[in-house]
């Protein structure tokens, strides 16, 4: 196996250890979860109990994490296409990968206050994404045809470096939320955090939903389940961000239902990709062109990421209403 | 090679037994239904190639028994196309043709294909339309033959056969009247493509990715296209929607049969006038297919061929030949080029040859020659390179090895320009047989002087944009022609067309010609897609007719 | 593996591929029995294989440091399994009895001039018949009205040339991917090439390439 290969099987290896350390850190968490604490009616945003300030960033941690997974493993698979032609596209790898890192630490860790290491990864993240759209700008604009379906399609996708600003903003917020476990009031910038994580969740969603649409109608939907990622997301988006605005304090089964449904249809999305690998000329034991040309088998799970995000958000909205 | 005949499809016949080959299938069977050869079947299509698989299918899915002939054998591309230039030309029609005239063609791999699905299995898959100007070319631009079609009409069969193929193209064309969105969305460029595109805006020209008949997603049974760039010699992966693996599968489930090595030498015609069935070779023995229509789609070269030598002494000239026009108005499409030297690594053998395109010149009319032309990128194989070398260059010996060195870093433009009909290009019979004691072709061709005024404004457009991306060593291909038409051109009367609209021949009204041959004009873009519209076209005016019963007995004024 | 010398493509060998992706079972088979044509004449006589041996060498002169592709074989296997063009032109006669006319008349120019057959000139001799021959000046009554340029043009150029480029030996002199079912490419860019196409030796950095080309699989 030439080096090249060698060093896409890594980083795919990297994000799915990341991923598992995740979800044996909430294993381990849930096997001694504690009492719940009684719901706090309040007119201001209540202080959330110690408790429940750690779990809700843990949960959100976790969110991040799952995002910074999906992005690692769907950027060295779509860079490594890219021949590497840049030294900047490694950067996201290295960030991708410190992100999934420090949130794999986040979820397994229950003090009560933000810590500085997370913090600076977080953003440093969310700066690369936001660079990272730059360039990607810059490709579709030098390619020929400029700003045009063909390279909208074909060229560097100008969506892709959200995710991992996504990623980054969510474990910042997942540092806030903690940070209230002293007893301060969960705020931030001086909005009540539950509405800001539903609020950047709603807009994270739509911003995955209208990138799945793009390439699913460059894919000429040639399946009917590729529907299903511009069908369901967009509504618990809309029920989200309708949450956000709303009152607080009261509970929502249609929005926990439809981000749970997001949750799962992130990762059977995977495993519909892995089958449509299958479907491309020499299927399986062709993977080192079909794995690069077929459908990215780690992109769908962007949409569990950002809908455990809502959950988290669904849960601080309802427990602790501001209005 | 085993001795199992089925395992060599050019050894003997597949498509016996009630079964057929299936294409997406290693090994793999499909029922066929199968006609007595005595009970007259309603139609019988010689030829399955762009204008006769359309046609089959359509006719077997109105409800009427089809038979169709092919001379070629059928292929199971995913174990039977191989990757190498030199094996594939098992897919052309390679028998003896002579070729003669000021500007002798090139046949072959450029223009014939002797398989089930015909030339549609090795073609470079460009599907376009005609400008609306073209079908009335005569009384709009002046020059060449009105056709007896409406443009609307056609635009409407555009868009069938662009679903029914699963064309791949841009979201919006640049040019003509507006036209649906392609089914499936076009291909990644290729070098060559962006070099194309680069060079076109230098130029102040709009381009855009061509419309492909290969998929760019899964479609039913066909992978998606691996970009491996062998399209002219097979496609392994059936991502190309030949009519092989389209309408040939549509027609054996709508019930027709196909009859694969099945070469037609003569039609017959009864007493009356009328056609009653074919000869035809197959497994080593003449044999008749009686059939109360016959239709002949063998393109421009094999139907004029079938129709000369079916003569009888009624019809002395050869069948539906009363206006002497058969044979006649033979048209190919200049394929000229410019190619040279990047400093880039180009590697123009990745993907389909001709993956962007601009059709400036078919739209823009202030030229001082009649006609119009677009050109593509190109990707041409090893063989085809040094063809084009030794061809346009002369090269041989050490000059040419080092030239040949370059392939990676080549890159070229390539035209479909449009020829106009000329009576003196044209098919006859030639005394020389071939291996079925059948008189072989005779086509004599040259070029005139609009021709020639084309081609050298579309080489000189075509250099401008080659040395605006940068392109070295810059040269010209001069003598290359491809595709054909005319030769039973359709038109408004018995006095000037061998064809009517509906492809019936003005002689016998139960003989049909539906393929390039009826063309009075070939445009400037690749005419399989129109040959593709217009038999779907067909198939559906014989279902109309047959509903009101016209089609044994045609309306017309003497 | 075999080493080719330091050219374009140091260490470049399309058939290191042959039991990748890239290549199928059909295509293997088909390469197989072209490595495996009979290297002895089937169609032509023994005085007319020295004739088109010479006239091979000299249109695809090769390099002496590994074995020639054998083009006399491949030419008479095209006559002898009836591997037609599909056309004809008027002025030539069919392919085998077109070889055997020229070849007789190269040989007889050659006796005319130098009193000598053909390949027994030294190859600037040989080179100058042949662009006479390419220029349409030779007429001895032994071309029998078949014009030298036709059959310069279709029969000699074409046909070895075609046999030349049909050898997997050829595509790594030009970095040709070869075979590509079901593996074909990915990296369709300007300047981008995937890890199993040949590796350019671009100026200083032929060990880079030649390294490269060990991994091409």
């Amino acid at each position: 196996m030439p080096d090249t290969d060698r060093t896409a099987v890594a980083t795919s290896g990297i994000a799915l250890l990341g991923l598992a350390s995740i979800g044996a850190a909430h294993v381990a968490t849930w096997a001694g979860r504690r009492w719940r604490p009684p719901v706090v009616q309040a007119r201001l945003p209540a202080p959330l109990g110690r408790a429940a300030a750690i779990r809700a960033a843990r949960r959100l941690n976790r969110a991040a994490g799952v995002l910074a997974a999906s992005v690692l493993a769907a950027t060295a698979g779509a860079h490594y296409r890219g021949s590497f032609q840049h030294r900047a596209m490694f950067t996201p790898l290295v960030t991708a990968s410190l992100s999934l890192a420090v949130s794999a630490h986040g979820t397994a860790d229950r003090r009560p206050s933000a810590h500085r290491g997370r913090d600076g990864v977080y953003v440093l993240a969310a700066l690369t994404g936001v660079v990272g759209t730059g360039f990607h700008l810059y490709n579709v604009a030098s390619r020929q045809g400029g700003l045009s379906w063909q390279n909208l399609f074909y060229a560097a996708p100008l969506g892709a470096p959200a995710a991992l600003s996504l990623s980054g903003a969510l474990g910042f917020l997942a540092e806030r939320v903690r940070d209230t476990a002293a007893g301060e009031q969960p705020m931030v910038a001086g909005l009540p955090l539950g509405r800001v994580v539903a609020g950047v969740t709603s807009a994270g969603l739509m911003g995955t939903v209208a990138e799945a649409g793009l390439l699913h109608f460059r894919g000429a939907f040639n399946s009917p389940a590729m529907y299903v990622p511009i069908a369901l997301p967009p509504v618990a988006a809309a029920l989200l961000g309708n949450a956000a605005l709303g009152a607080s304090g009261r509970r929502r089964r249609w929005v926990r239902l439809s981000l749970r449904l997001t949750t799962i249809m992130g990762f059977v999305g995977a495993a519909f990709h892995v089958r449509g690998v299958a479907r491309q000329m020499g299927g399986w034991r062709n993977w080192r062109q079909n794995v690069l040309n077929g459908p990215p088998i780690p992109a769908p799970p962007s949409f569990t990421g950002l809908a455990m995000a809502g959950l988290a958000a669904l849960g601080l909205l309802e427990d602790h209403p501001d209005d | 090679m085993s001795s199992n005949p089925s395992s060599d499809p050019l050894a003997a016949p597949r498509a016996t037994g009630g079964r057929a080959p299936d294409v997406f299938k290693v090994g793999g069977w499909v029922p066929m239904r199968q006609f007595d050869e005595d009970e007259p079947v309603d139609f019988v299509v010689v030829g399955t190639g762009a204008g006769g698989g359309p046609l089959i299918a359509g006719l077997a899915e109105g409800g009427f028994s089809v038979v169709g002939m092919d001379a070629g054998p059928w292929f199971r591309p995913l174990e039977e196309f191989a990757s190498d230039e030199t094996e594939q030309n098992k897919l052309y029609w390679t028998d003896e043709r002579v070729v003669d005239g000021a500007n002798p063609m090139v046949m072959g791999g450029k223009n014939s294909g002797k398989a089930v699905g015909g030339s549609t299995v090795h073609f470079a898959m460009v599907s376009l339309r005609f400008r609306p100007e073209w079908f009335k070319s005569r009384t709009t631009l002046g020059y060449g033959a009105d056709w007896p079609l409406d443009w609307r009409e056609m635009w409407d069969y555009y868009g069938r056969a662009e679903r029914a193929l699963s064309i791949s193209g841009p979201i919006s064309y640049p040019w003509g009247p507006k036209r649906p969105r392609y089914p499936y969305r076009s291909h990644e460029l290729n070098g060559a493509a962006e070099l194309l595109g680069r060079g076109a805006e230098a130029m102040g020209y709009r381009w855009t990715p061509t419309p492909l008949a290969t998929v760019s997603a899964p479609h039913g049974h066909s992978h998606p296209c691996v970009y491996r760039g062998f399209c002219r010699f097979g496609c392994s992966t059936n991502a190309k929607q030949s009519q092989l693996v389209t309408f040939i599968p549509r027609a054996l489930k709508a019930g027709a049969e196909i009859r694969d090595l099945a070469m037609v030498g003569r039609i017959e015609v009864g007493a009356d006038g009328r056609a009653t069935g074919v000869h035809y070779m197959r497994d080593g023995k003449w044999r008749f297919q009686r059939a109360r229509n016959v239709v002949v789609s063998g393109y421009a070269i094999e139907t004029p061929r079938l129709l000369l030598a079916s003569a009888t002494d009624r019809h002395p000239d050869g069948l539906a030949n009363s206006s002497g026009l058969v044979g006649k108005n033979l048209m190919t499409q200049s394929n000229q080029a410019v190619f040279g030297t990047m400093d880039n690594e180009v590697r123009w053998n990745k993907g389909p040859p001709s993956l962007s395109i601009t059709e400036h010149w078919n739209y823009d009319d202030a030229k001082d020659f009649h006609g119009g032309y677009c050109w593509m990128a190109q990707g041409p194989m090893p063989i085809e390179w040094v063809t084009i070398q030794t061809g346009s260059r002369g090269l041989w010996g050490q000059r040419l090895r080092d030239e040949m060195e370059k392939y990676n870093h080549s890159v070229g433009l390539k035209m479909v320009g449009e020829m106009l009909p000329d009576e003196r290009n044209r098919v006859t019979l030639h005394d020389d047989t071939d291996q079925y004691g059948l008189r072989v072709a005779r086509v004599t061709y040259g070029w005139s002087d609009n021709d020639k005024a084309l081609i050298q404004h579309a080489l000189g457009q075509m250099q401008t944009s080659l040395e605006a991306v940068g392109a070295r060593d810059v040269f010209r291909q001069e003598n290359d022609t491809n595709h054909l038409g005319g030769t039973a051109r359709m038109g408004f009367d018995r006095q000037t067309s061998v064809v009517d609209a509906d492809c019936r021949s003005w002689d016998i009204p139960n003989l049909w010609v539906c393929d390039g041959s009826v063309f009075p004009t070939v445009g400037g873009v690749n005419p399989h897609l129109t040959i593709t519209a217009i038999a779907m076209r067909t198939a559906d005016r014989i279902r109309a007719m047959a509903a009101d019963g016209t089609l044994n007995h045609p309306r017309r004024a003497a | 593996m075999t080493d080719s010398p330091a050219g374009r493509y140091p260490g470049y060998d399309v058939m290191d591929k042959r039991d990748t992706q890239s290549w199928d079972q059909v295509t293997r088979d088909v390469i197989d029995r072209r490595l495996a044509v009979p290297r002895e004449p089937r169609f032509f006589t023994a005085a007319e294989w020295e004739t088109l041996g010479a006239l091979c060498a000299r249109i695809m002169p090769q390099p002496d440091d590994r074995p020639p592709i054998p083009l006399p074989a491949y030419v008479d296997a095209k006559i002898t399994e009836r591997h037609q063009d599909g056309y004809r032109y008027a002025t030539l006669p069919p392919q085998g009895e077109a070889w055997r006319r020229g070849l007789a008349a190269l040989d007889a120019e050659a006796e005319e001039v130098h009193a000598t057959r053909y390949h027994a000139l030294d190859p600037d001799r040989q080179d100058a018949l042949i662009a006479r021959m390419q220029a349409g000046e030779l007429t001895l009554p032994a071309w029998d009205g078949m014009p030298c340029k036709t059959f310069f043009e279709h029969r000699v150029l074409g046909d070895i040339t075609h046999a030349y480029y049909a050898h997997p030996v050829s595509w790594n002199e030009l970095g040709f991917g070869g075979p590509a079912s079901p593996r074909g490419y990915v990296r369709m860019q300007l300047d981008r090439r995937d890890p199993w196409e040949a590796a350019e030796a671009h100026p200083g950095e032929e060990d880079r390439a030649l390294r490269e080309n060990r991994h091409v699989v």
